[in-house]
């Protein structure tokens, strides 16, 4: 047998002892690692939550010492003491009387309590045996009487109660089943009449409680010293611990991680907006808890409570709205996504709205997001949607097209149907029987009734285009026209000196060439109509021209004098050199009716129309708003130049003024070089080509060109592009290392951002061709570059920083269905049209011309009014018609038909009756007025109330006449206020009783006084002197006038004014 | 970590005293004419050593013609004037010295308290016309309006810096009361009714102000010691300074002239 080798020991042989001893040291080193990460390391959020909760808690302590003190003086002011001791001596007045009754109360619960269980065993007999009685049927008359024996006979059991009576003594008392019903009856209605009792003599004591508490509360507002205590006890005691929001709705994805929905856990550092730390009540800055705002703490409450209460956190969590990484908490470069492994930073402050467009893309107002309003305004107004599409923002091309395409659908749909009519009437002739017959027959009208209503539908979407064409604006001026308005030598000085010639133009500087300046101009040049020659026009009054222009509103959007001198809106032109350029006949036409084309456009035949082709049909050259369909084919032409600037309705004479007046603005020095070569034919074609290269004609009319697209990029989603996507160009390591083009040092670092690109992109749109060898200026970008300021490019970027694909589930898009979407609706009206340079129409906004040197201090009166509650106001149908024609007259247009006495002046904006419906529901949306609107019915005026209403028109305590116009001219030239006819039809008497009872509640500041009225009781009683007629009347005189005005006819105001003293309002100014 | 944050918190209470008395001072360095009333703690003026400013103010020139009012329209107001109602835009007296002028004293007040005056300063329409036809009062001192014509009037200020009112006021109704609180001059105040009527108050934080009579004169007292500077205010020729140094129980006079053909604007 062999003999086996001895064989090691594994333990002595094998030693582990070192390797064991190395693991225990990297098992220390980890553990003593984690426990470093755990508390120093990864964790910032734990230093920031105690630092917070040190600061904020001595915050409070303060705030509870002063809260103390503020309440300790309030408890011991007279006030409150006298309220305090009405209180208790209403109390003790009560108290006998409430103990008397609550005594009475008790006897009767005794006594309820003792004939309870009795009565419920006699109501459960009689009830069954009632019952049964009722079971037995009507032909049994024996089984009947049997029972109904049985059941007098338990009605008549007596019942011995022991019967507690009110001295405290304990009687027996016996019932029958009668009796113990109705004694149960009377209890109870014996204790409701106390309990009633007892609340009138309580009430007193009641109402002076209400009346402390009330006082407590508007004197002592928002947290008390015990809530503060209870708070700051509980911030005392506050561990630092990860504070998380978790948002996953079921069956959706929010955000951008897919399946397991939102986790932000922002609060963790951001402690102060969480609600449970920091009440909704209550705001913290930085300087409450003395921390300096250069300090990184994020110890703010969210700045914006009020927008928090329709974003709650727990539904919209942080990082939807504001970007960054919500669930990264090892640094603050992580959490708010600034690296770049994470695809959606934290948006910087000057772009924080860029978190409210994804949801609000479509909205042409967002509130609480300023800076995304104005650059959505300015998208519009500086004509960066000439060049790029903007879906939810801005559809009007594809309205078009889709109401076209309806149209076709309907009509084909209309003529199948039509073809079957026929068919089933035939059918039904020679059915087998009247039955089935008569079934074809009904198809067959049911077909009918069909094709009419498509009839019907058809017939709106040919209003509809028609609408839409009158809506389609361009944003620069229309081309065709150019040879009749411009001098030909500064066209090309312009577009090579763009934003030199005109500092606040829209117009883009494009970077061209010289030979490229010629070729565009001369093609711009002969593309314009030849002709026909425009009617010299006789010089006007310079002086007056400028009075004008002063005065009727044009500085709501236009602006004159240059630098700092300019004065107006920047919405327009500024017209400070206009006589370098313009034609004055021209000139004249336009400020006479802007909207003046030479020849109609017909969509349909790409072509515009001249007398020759209406001579064709034997119809009159005639085209405008009424006759805007095309004898040719009879679709609908633009009749209109695309211009939103509206009719002032001045006279030739007043036109010709203004206009004399505006050519003499120019530089005297001012010279252009001779420019033959704008009429060599053989120019045309390259500059056509670069007309179409540059996207000229998104923004101008131009020969030839009408139908060209956008030539730029959609931005809808730009916010969504991977950086890969965006070409940095040479640029792309400097942006990484945070070198800017102009070589400086970018302040945050890194730029190759979105942001980063487009910042560089708009401030200088040919910066990321720097370096590179282009020689065919064909090949360069193109982007023009844009006359923005730096605001105006902040909210730009923040705009398409957060134009990006939803990461929200479609119920958070704010698409509203009520009133508010009219409010959107109409909010593109009036910014298209630029109400705002003259109206105030949101509360808090500001016109241009309140801001103008001749609208101030006492000649405020004389501004447009303001229409904050319009929709309250007026009538709507009112409204629509004013709208339409602010003259409110076929014939006497050169006014306005509200307040002729004004110098500023309504213009006429040619709506298109959809914009008339839409700014209609605007108004009464904004007003929260319901919608379709039901006059209110006016109480008419007794005999008796119009001689007094009419005494007190004339009396000289109501000084109503002297202001208001009246339509007799004498009069009329010194009133300031409108006429009372107008009142009929405009006004709504609700509104008019609040503004004649306290006018400067609804337009403060106006010249209609406050106090003309005083409220006694219930009512509203005049405060002056009253006729003699007024003895005995016990109505509202306010209410009193109102109908009386809302009934004034012209007769009635010829019999006021036959009593009444002449208007002496403005006799003097 | 918690010895870190203390001192932290220490650090920041020190700089938050630091920084609030800072801003006590600054709020104190305010000029006056953006600071809401000043009731807030100070001394009262010594009266021992307080000095007074007196003065005259004339106009040099030939005084533009006022224009004869219009009443014709409140027949009331119309017969209540026996010779025709004049504008009073410019008012002079014998020497060419000029009425209506608001004269007051600009400088550092901030170390003493100047209660409001208790009993009101009255403006009364009259023959649709105000009566006095410029006024001044202190920031929240009492305004009282009355009415002693039989038509109703309105009493609308339009001021800049202070909160707008348009009350009306029938004939007979109780006075109005009313107060501005921020210092402006001067408050325009008109009546929308009868367009001719104009008037003008001053509303000034100090007591030292008045406004001159027929004879161009104005006494400013009880001014403690210091340089100051003496502002008149005209409605049609606007403001002309001039500096004024007063030692302990001094008295000065400042004259000042506004030059009748160049209106200041």
């Amino acid at each position: 047998m062999p003999e086996i080798p001895p064989q090691d020991d594994p333990v002595v042989s094998r030693p582990m002892s070192v390797l064991i001893l190395v693991s225990v040291f990297l098992l220390l080193l980890t553990v003593a690692w984690s426990l470093y990460g755990e508390f120093f390391g990864l964790r910032p959020w734990r230093d920031y939550q105690a630092h917070f909760r040190d600061l904020y808690s001595s915050y409070l302590r303060k705030q509870i010492s002063q809260r103390r003190t503020q309440e300790q003086a309030f408890y011991a002011s007279a006030d409150y003491k006298k309220l305090k001791a009405a209180v208790d001596a209403a109390g003790a007045a009560a108290l006998p009387e409430d103990r008397k009754i609550q005594a009475q109360i008790d006897v009767l619960d005794r006594q309820r309590a003792a004939m309870t269980g009795t009565f419920q065993i006699a109501r459960g007999q009689v009830g069954a045996l009632t019952y049964q009685l009722e079971q037995i049927p009507e032909s049994d008359k024996s089984g009947r009487a049997s029972k109904l024996k049985e059941l007098n006979e338990a009605k008549a059991v007596t019942y011995t109660v022991d019967w507690p009576n009110s001295d405290g003594s304990v009687a027996p008392r016996t019932f029958n089943y009668d009796l113990l019903n109705s004694t149960f009856t009377s209890l109870m209605a014996q204790k409701a009449a106390l309990v009633a009792q007892r609340g009138v003599v309580d009430k007193p004591a009641k109402d002076a409680q209400a009346a402390v508490d009330t006082y407590v509360k508007e004197n002592l507002p928002g947290l008390g010293s015990a809530d503060l205590a209870g708070l700051q006890n509980s911030v005392q005691s506050m561990d630092p611990k990860l504070r998380q929001i978790n948002v996953n709705p079921p069956g959706t994805q929010i955000n951008y991680v897919g399946g397991v929905g939102l986790v932000d856990r922002c609060q963790s550092c951001h402690v102060a907006t969480d609600p449970l730390v920091v009440p909704v009540v209550m705001t913290l800055t930085k300087a409450d808890l003395g921390v300096p705002k250069s300090h990184d703490a994020p110890f703010t409450s969210h700045p914006d409570q009020d927008m928090l209460k329709f974003h709650p956190i727990e539904k919209f969590g942080c990082s939807p709205c504001h970007g960054g990484n919500g669930r990264a908490l090892d640094t603050v470069e992580k959490a708010h996504g600034r690296y770049e492994h994470w695809l959606w930073p934290l948006y910087y402050p000057e772009n924080a709205d860029a978190g409210c467009q994804q949801c609000h893309a479509s909205d042409i107002i967002t509130e609480h997001a300023p800076a995304l309003n104005d650059a959505k305004q300015a998208y519009r107004e500086k004509g960066c949607i000439g060049c790029h599409k903007f879906q939810g923002f801005d559809n009007q091309d594809e309205l078009l097209v889709g109401a076209r395409q309806q149209i076709l659908q309907l009509e084909s749909d209309r003529k199948a149907d039509q073809l079957d009519i026929p068919r089933l009437n035939k059918q039904g002739d020679t059915a087998p029987n009247n039955e089935t017959a008569n079934a074809f027959y009904q198809q067959a009208n049911n077909l009918t009734v069909t094709v009419s209503s498509m009839d019907a539908q058809v017939e709106q979407l040919d209003q509809r285009t028609h609408s839409l064409l009158q809506e389609t604006k361009k944003v620069g001026p229309d081309l065709k026209e150019v040879r009749m308005k411009i001098h030909k030598e500064w066209i090309p000085y312009w577009l090579q000196h763009t934003h030199e010639f005109r500092p606040t133009t829209k117009m883009p500087q494009f970077r061209l060439q010289p030979d490229e300046v010629q070729a565009i101009a001369a093609f711009i040049w002969q593309s314009g109509l030849p002709g026909p020659p425009l009617e010299k026009q006789p010089a006007g009054d310079a002086a007056h021209g400028k009075a004008l222009l002063e005065s009727r509103g044009c500085l709501g959007c236009h602006s004159v004098g240059e630098g700092p001198n300019m004065m107006g809106g920047n919405f327009s032109a500024n017209l400070s050199r206009v006589g370098e350029k313009d034609n004055y006949d021209y000139l004249v036409r336009w400020v006479h009716n802007p909207r003046e084309r030479t020849r109609p456009y017909s969509p349909f035949e790409k072509r515009d129309l001249g007398p020759e082709d209406y001579a064709k049909h034997n119809v009159p050259f005639v085209f405008d708003l009424d006759h805007s369909r095309s004898p040719d084919d009879g679709h609908e032409l633009i009749v209109q130049q695309p211009t939103v600037m509206p009719n002032l309705r001045l006279s030739i004479q007043d036109a010709r003024d203004v206009a004399s007046y505006l050519i003499t603005l120019k530089h005297s020095d001012a010279q252009y070089a001779p420019a033959d070569f704008m009429d060599d034919p053989k120019l045309v074609a390259q500059g056509k080509k670069l007309v179409q290269f540059y996207g000229c004609a998104g923004c101008h009319e131009i020969a030839t060109l009408e139908d060209e697209g956008r030539i730029g990029t959609e931005l809808t989603n730009e916010g969504s592009k991977p950086i890969e996507r965006l070409d940095f160009a040479l640029y792309t390591e400097d942006a990484k290392r945070g070198v800017l083009p102009d070589g400086k040092k970018s302040p945050r670092g890194s730029w190759y951002d979105l942001k980063g690109f487009f910042e560089n992109k708009l401030a200088n749109p040919a910066v990321y061709d720097n370096g590179k060898y282009k020689p065919d200026p064909l090949d360069r970008l193109r982007m023009p570059k844009p006359n923005i300021n730096s605001k105006e490019l902040d909210g730009l970027v923040t705009m398409l920083l957060g134009s990006t694909d939803p990461s929200l589930p479609p119920d958070y898009m704010y698409k509203p269905s009520d009133q508010r979407a009219s409010v959107q609706k109409g909010w593109w009206i009036v910014t298209k049209y630029n109400c705002m340079g003259c109206h105030q129409i949101d509360v808090g906004q500001s016109s241009v011309l309140m801001g103008l040197p001749m609208y101030q201090g006492q000649e405020k009166q004389n501004l447009p009014p303001r229409l904050t509650q319009e929709g309250a106001r007026v009538d709507p149908d009112w409204l629509k018609r004013f709208l339409a024609n602010p003259a409110l007259s076929a014939t006497d247009t050169n006014r306005d038909g509200v307040r002729s006495y004004l110098e500023v002046r309504m213009p006429t904006f040619y709506f298109s009756d959809d914009e008339l419906r839409s700014l209609v529901l605007f108004f009464e949306a904004m007003s929260h007025q319901a919608e379709p609107f039901i006059p209110q019915k006016l109480e008419p005026l007794t005999t008796a109330e119009t001689v007094m209403a009419r005494n007190l028109f004339t009396s000289t305590a109501a000084p109503c006449l002297k202001c208001h116009a009246t339509g007799e001219a004498a009069h009329d030239k010194n009133a300031i206020a409108p006429n009372f006819l107008l009142a009929k039809e405009r006004l709504r008497p609700a509104w008019t009783e609040r503004w004649i009872t306290n006018p400067q509640l609804i337009d403060p500041g106006t010249a209609m006084p406050s106090g003309l009225f005083r409220r006694e009781d219930d009512h509203w009683v005049f405060s002056g002197p009253l006729p003699v007629s007024f003895q005995g009347y016990m109505g509202d005189h306010a209410n009193l006038l109102v109908r009386y005005m809302l009934q004034m006819t012209p007769e009635e105001q010829r019999n006021l004014l036959s009593h009444a003293p002449p208007a002496t309002a403005a006799a003097q100014k | 970590m918690k010895g870190k944050s203390l001192i932290f918190a220490g650090a920041s209470v020190a700089l938050a005293i630091v920084m609030i008395s800072c801003g006590n001072k600054q709020s104190t360095e305010t000029p006056a004419a953006n600071a809401p009333a000043a009731n807030s703690a100070g001394k009262p003026v010594d009266p021992s050593t307080a000095g007074t400013v007196t003065g005259t103010i004339k106009l040099d020139g030939a005084a533009p013609k006022m224009k004869v009012i219009n009443m014709a329209a409140e027949p009331s107001c119309n017969k209540q004037h026996t010779e025709p109602a004049m504008t009073e835009d410019v008012v002079t007296g014998p020497g060419g010295t000029l009425q209506n002028v608001i004269v007051y004293l600009k400088g550092d007040f901030s170390q003493y308290s100047f209660p409001p005056a208790a009993a009101p300063t009255t403006i009364d329409q009259k023959g649709c016309q105000y009566h006095p036809h410029v006024l001044a009062l202190m920031t929240g001192a009492p305004l009282q309006v009355t009415n002693s014509d039989p038509t109703t009037h309105n009493i609308h200020p339009v001021p800049k810096n202070n909160r707008e009112w348009n009350e009306s006021q029938p004939p007979g109704a109780t006075p109005i009361n009313q107060s501005f609180a921020r210092e402006e001059i001067a408050v325009p105040v008109k009546c929308n009714v009868h367009p001719w009527m104009k008037a003008y108050i001053g509303v000034l934080a100090t007591p030292y102000f008045e406004v001159t009579g027929k004879d161009g004169s104005f006494t400013i007292k009880n001014v403690p010691p210091g340089t100051y500077t003496v502002s008149a205010w005209h409605e049609l020729y606007g403001s002309s300074e001039q500096p004024v140094t007063i030692g302990p129980s001094e008295s000065k006079s400042v004259n000042m002239t506004f030059k009748a053909n160049a209106p200041a604007d």
